[in-house]
């Protein structure tokens, strides 16, 4: 009787200081989450800020994470009088495109991969891993797409990306994770395999082949080496190389945007970049939340043994 | 004697028995060979292709010598190993090659430990309304492209941005933090960090969330403290997560942050910001340097794979667990 009173003093005594590291340690996190949280948060809305900001705020750094004295005439020459809606026009064509090509041939790899009695099997695998982690080098590569025919065609850069082995192993582990049960009673329906994987497979898959489509998508629209590379038109620039190039002509383009100098202007360089860094990180946003829902999924499904 | 070629005879039978079940496997399912040819065309032509490419580091390459630019490898001057020689002995690949390792080690010990300290962080906040939108937040600098960054920061650190123009009221000289070499590297420490922290604290989070609570409940009966539940129980549940991650971070030391230094780097920073694939780039594609620039390319390939096979040798020993 008389131990069981002292084991429970000796907790409540015990029980004190745990409360008080526990305190601390919300308080300490709460702090350090909010600043992360403004450290990723602040930069965007600084440059939303300046996109719609008088062009002297902006000049004279009086815009912080609020627009001062806001116009629209930066962005409506931005988008009207620049090749910026023709760089989005070209991205959205190659993401569109190569998110197509892209799912076709990472499905259509990772389920007989997904089967693991299929004969041949590992070494289908080991070509996979060879060539990921041994790179055949820049020039090489822009050797092989100068032979091809593929300089300043956006199938260089499609088709390199076609395949990424890293997405097509989340599809391929899904994929063995879905019950054997239903493809087998459908293989003794008679369904051969490509009927079972359009069928079948895929509808089942929705989440990973979701989360995929996305990781493609925002690979695609980022794309800027390769178009560096081997991308010469100026007709057929991607966004990311717009906006590259803007950045280091922002003050030619900014006065060339200005038609009458004896009107007041709003615009000014800084505010034409901001304005086309809002245009090209908006298509990210709006598909965010999609991201954000099947990622940690996606992640988690990426990160188990392949 | 009988038995040894009974014995034979049967290893042969089950041989031919073997084989005759492989190409009727094959046969049953030819759909799904054919399934797999888009992919491997992708992999030969853009990846293995490219191997065959690799003997221009071996040769005075002439890009003119054949009918086109893969013939011409076979017909241009052959050297043997002359270009690693002339690599070798420039002081300036071993500027590139030490500043390569340099930005991505200063990246692992500045950036690495951040997204874990975040997400045990994280996981002691119980309001789920603020725990989720911070991390929507904290992870979206992820899908943004360096382009974009690049432009994002550059508003910010311009010689007008808000950084300078607060120097500026508090009486100091204003930074051009693009071009000052001193800084150039923690700009690109920094940056990546904004970039990734979010995205691997969410990583190292889902691996938290995978300890099984029983254990916390357990140590909170025997008297065990926050801190000494987060040093005896979250640590060691994603110390796997941990090691693996932090091996392949150091088996990528020589094959990252090319598209970062690519856009932010300027000439006046070269000394410390040229890595090896960025002069690869410049050598091989600016100045048509073919041959010398594949043997940079070839020589950060073999030590990039020994380091990344290296590693996943190290992880499976440690860990039991494959990278790939």
């Amino acid at each position: 009787m008389s131990t069981v009173v002292v084991k429970e003093k000796k907790l409540k005594s015990k029980g004190m200081p745990v409360d008080l590291s526990e305190k601390v340690i919300t308080v300490i996190a709460y702090i350090f989450v909010t600043l992360l949280t403004l450290i990723a948060l602040l930069p965007c809305l600084h440059v939303i800020s300046k996109a719609f900001s008088n062009g002297s705020a902006v000049i004279s750094g009086k815009v912080y994470f609020w627009p001062v004295g806001i116009q629209l005439e930066t962005i409506s020459k931005v988008v009207t009088k620049t090749n910026l809606l023709r760089s989005i026009k070209n991205s959205l064509f190659v993401t569109v495109v190569g998110v197509t090509a892209s799912m076709l041939t990472s499905i259509l790899f990772a389920y007989p991969l997904s089967k693991t009695d299929l004969k041949g099997r590992k070494f289908f695998i080991v070509i996979c891993i060879i060539s990921m982690v041994f790179n055949g080098g820049m020039v090489p590569k822009y050797i092989v797409m100068k032979t091809l025919g593929l300089l300043d065609s956006y199938l260089a850069l499609i088709l390199p990306h076609a395949l990424s082995i890293f997405n097509m192993l989340i599809i391929k582990n899904y994929f063995e994770g879905l019950p054997e049960s239903t493809m087998e009673s459908a293989a003794i329906d008679g369904a051969n395999d490509v009927i079972t994987l359009f069928k079948i497979v895929c509808p089942m898959a929705l989440p990973v082949i979701a989360t995929v489509s996305l990781l493609y998508a925002v690979s695609y629209w980022n794309i800027y080496f390769s178009a560096v590379l081997y991308i010469k038109s100026s007709s057929m620039k991607v966004l990311q190389v717009f906006l590259k190039d803007l950045i280091s002509s922002a003050l030619s383009v900014s006065d060339s945007l200005i038609t009458d100098p004896n009107v007041y202007s709003h615009i000014s360089p800084d505010g034409v970049v901001a304005c086309a860094t809002v245009l090209a990180i908006i298509p990210i946003v709006a598909l965010y939340p999609f991201i954000q829902r099947y990622m940690i999924k996606g992640i988690t499904i990426g990160s188990e043994k392949g | 004697m009988s038995t040894i070629s009974y014995t034979k005879n049967i290893s042969t039978d089950n041989f031919k028995k073997k084989g005759k079940k492989t190409l009727n496997y094959v046969k049953n399912h030819i759909p799904l060979y054919l399934m797999l040819i888009p992919g491997l065309l992708v992999i030969i032509v853009f990846n293995f292709v490219p191997y065959f490419g690799l003997l221009i580091a071996f040769e005075d390459y002439n890009i003119f010598a054949g009918n086109n630019p893969l013939d011409a490898i076979l017909r241009s001057e052959w050297v043997g190993f002359a270009n690693f020689q002339k690599l070798f002995t420039n002081s300036y690949f071993w500027k590139v090659f030490r500043n390569t390792i340099v930005i991505n080690g200063l990246k692992i010990l500045w950036l690495f430990p951040l997204p874990i300290i975040s997400a045990i962080l994280l996981n002691e906040i119980k309001n789920s309304a603020f725990r989720r939108i911070s991390q929507t937040v904290i992870y979206m600098p992820y899908f943004f492209s360096w382009v974009i960054i690049f432009s994002i920061f550059s508003s910010i650190l311009g010689t007008y941005g808000v950084v300078n123009t607060l120097i500026a009221s508090l009486g100091f000289e204003r930074i051009s933090f693009f071009m000052e070499p001193g800084i150039f590297r923690g700009l690109l420490v920094f940056t990546e960090g904004w970039k990734t922290v979010g995205y691997n604290t969410v990583i190292f989070l889902a691996s938290i969330t995978a300890i099984d609570s029983t254990l916390y409940e357990a140590a909170r009966i025997d008297g065990a403290g926050k801190l000494r539940q987060i040093w005896n129980i979250t640590i060691p549940g994603i110390l796997p997560t941990i090691i693996l991650m932090l091996i392949l971070n150091v088996g990528h030391i020589l094959d990252s942050s090319f598209d970062q230094v690519l856009v932010f780097y300027n000439p006046i920073v070269y000394d410390v910001a040229d890595i090896i694939q960025t002069y690869v780039y410049r050598m091989g594609i600016g100045q048509m340097n073919f041959s010398l620039s594949t043997a940079l390319g070839l020589f950060n390939s073999v030590v990039a794979f020994i380091l990344i096979v290296g590693s996943n040798a190290l992880s499976k020993k440690l860990l039991n667990r494959s990278i790939w």
